[in-house]
């Protein structure tokens, strides 16, 4: 079988406990290539969880989870994917990075292990900052950048690994509306030019019907919904939500939302 | 301007005596290694384990003396035990790292003052290697400190980005595939290896000093990371040259001015830092 005929993520039966408490409860689901899919649910519902356990950060108690058809625990070759962490802007502001040091670090896998960075990478980081539209700012010590500006380049940093899926966990948080709709462009423009599949974490609920082609809501379970196919936004959130639910949501929201379309 | 000249000539004449010239060579090894790993200690906020693992290697130094073996060698191994126990803490969930540090510290300092009161009293080795004795490194202390030394800027000049990864996000590090377990020990025993070397330059107690003075003097200077470990290993490098010179002029403790210059750098560091 060839390999692009598996899933890029495939979760079967996955049960994750966090202090002793299930947190996570017979989540069955995959994300095909190009997938852009928004994860949505109530603070608590498990999200970050459910991550950490996808990239084996956090241990499962038990069912499967697949990255290109091969099991996580055999799975080796994480350099096809990304990972942007809940605090990965929330770094210590004093740290000695410039923009172009941080982003070099996201070329570091296990077969460069413990040799120089060498001129492809390099070329490769400079491509990377170049695509986030952060060529101005490479010299930048990281410590003095704005909230908008972190994200740009913890995506590049991500990018940089040339990945097939990147998993970012609430990226947008606590930056403007305007900054937040620029992000999401961009990675709209990610997921259309370069056919990478995108996994996350969200609570701009406009952002996932407008720009994404699913919704993963999560609460303990997991349902997974294609908002390509006439999808109600209502009958979707309240599954994760509660009843009480209600999402004020039309089509022509999202042209008045985001009028680069 | 006769004064000068005469200043110039001793100083010429000083490079001639084989204890300066192993002075000058030790001292410049244990800056290097001291100011490279210091700025990942900095950075990893972890300074106090410094303190711990030079109050281990009194302990050490006591057995050596006790035993009458090489002092830096039992030093090394009761140091690389120890971090290793201070990890194997951290990781079982024993005690947090400062607790597990202190409790490290007070095993070496107290295991070390029953070894002296069972020899049966201080004697004047053993101040040298508390307070440092850098113009008494002997042919044998130099080879040992030269092959610590490089072993350990080898192991940061291979694993530089590694630990420079692993240091600034542990969890995504994890996930690119770095063995984040094996490089934390290595660090440690890196530390290790970094104190041992060190103790005949500055002494034990004002070890910490040379490994977090020159690291944080650069940060000042709001570099980048590349930027920073330059000016980190230059005010190390600076500090002990300038410690021995001083010291050899004016007839006072190498260590004390080797710190003292260190404390100037900071200060000069975070002057101009404020004013800039």
């Amino acid at each position: 079988m060839e390999e692009d005929t598996f899933p890029v993520l495939e979760v079967r039966n996955l049960y994750v406990t966090r202090s002793k408490d299930l947190v996570i409860e017979d989540a069955s689901f995959a994300i095909h290539r190009g997938d852009y899919v928004g994860i949505v649910g109530p603070n608590g519902g498990g999200k970050t969880t459910l991550l950490l356990a996808l990239l084996k950060l956090l241990p499962k108690e038990k069912g499967s989870v697949r990255f290109f058809g091969e099991d996580i625990e055999s799975f080796s070759h994480w350099e096809r994917v990304a990972y942007v962490s809940q605090d990965a802007v929330n770094f210590d502001t004093h740290f000695p990075l410039t923009v172009r040091e941080l982003v070099a670090l996201g070329r570091i896998n296990s077969t460069n292990l413990g040799r120089r960075f060498n001129q492809d990478d390099w070329n490769a980081v400079d491509k990377a900052i170049e695509f986030m539209g952060i060529s101005n700012i490479a010299g930048r010590r990281i410590g003095q950048l704005s909230g908008g500006q972190k994200q740009r380049v913890f995506v590049a940093k991500a990018l940089v690994r040339n990945p097939e899926i990147i998993i970012m966990d609430e990226p947008v948080t606590g930056v403007d509306a305007s900054t937040q709709e620029r992000f999401y462009k961009r990675l709209s423009n990610l997921n259309t030019s370069k056919g990478i599949t995108i996994l996350i974490v969200s609570h701009d609920l406009t952002a996932v019907f407008c720009r994404m082609s699913k919704v993963m809501c999560v609460n303990r379970a997991v349902n997974v919904s294609d908002i390509t196919k006439d999808l109600d936004p209502n009958k979707a959130l309240r599954w994760a939500y509660g009843e009480h639910f209600h999402f004020v949501f039309h089509k022509h929201t999202c042209q008045r939302m985001f009028n680069d379309e | 301007m006769n004064e000068l000249w005469h200043l110039g000539l001793f100083i010429f004449r000083l490079f001639n005596y084989r204890f300066f010239q192993f002075a000058l060579l030790g001292g410049t090894i244990a800056a290097l290694a001291c100011a490279l790993v210091g700025l990942f200690i900095i950075l990893r906020k972890e300074s106090m384990i410094g303190d711990g693992i030079a109050h281990m290697s009194f302990g050490g130094i006591a057995l050596g003396l006790y035993l009458g073996v090489q002092p830096l060698l039992t030093a090394l191994a009761l140091s690389i035990v120890s971090v290793l126990a201070i990890s194997y803490m951290r990781k079982k969930g024993l005690a947090q790292s400062d607790s597990a540090i202190a409790v490290m510290l007070a095993i070496g300092f107290s295991s070390g003052l029953i070894i002296i009161s069972l020899a049966g009293g201080f004697n004047v080795e053993l101040f040298s290697y508390l307070f440092g004795s850098i113009l008494t490194i002997d042919q044998l202390d130099l080879l040992l400190i030269s092959i610590l030394g490089v072993s350990a800027l080898l192991f940061i000049g291979v694993f530089y980005k590694e630990l420079l990864s692993m240091t600034f996000d542990e969890e995504s590090s994890r996930l690119m595939g770095i063995p984040i377990d094996a490089l934390s020990i290595g660090f440690n025993v890196l530390v290790a290896v970094t104190i041992v070397l060190s103790i005949k330059v500055v002494g034990m107690i004002l070890v910490v000093a040379l490994l977090v003075l020159p690291g944080l003097a650069a940060l000042q200077l709001n570099l980048s990371f590349k930027g920073t470990t330059i000016a980190s290993i230059a005010f190390g490098v600076a500090s002990v040259l300038a410690g021995i010179f001083i010291s050899a002029l004016c007839d006072v403790a190498t260590s004390g001015v080797i710190v003292f210059t260190a404390v100037g750098f900071f200060i000069f560091a975070a002057t101009y830092r404020r004013l800039g």
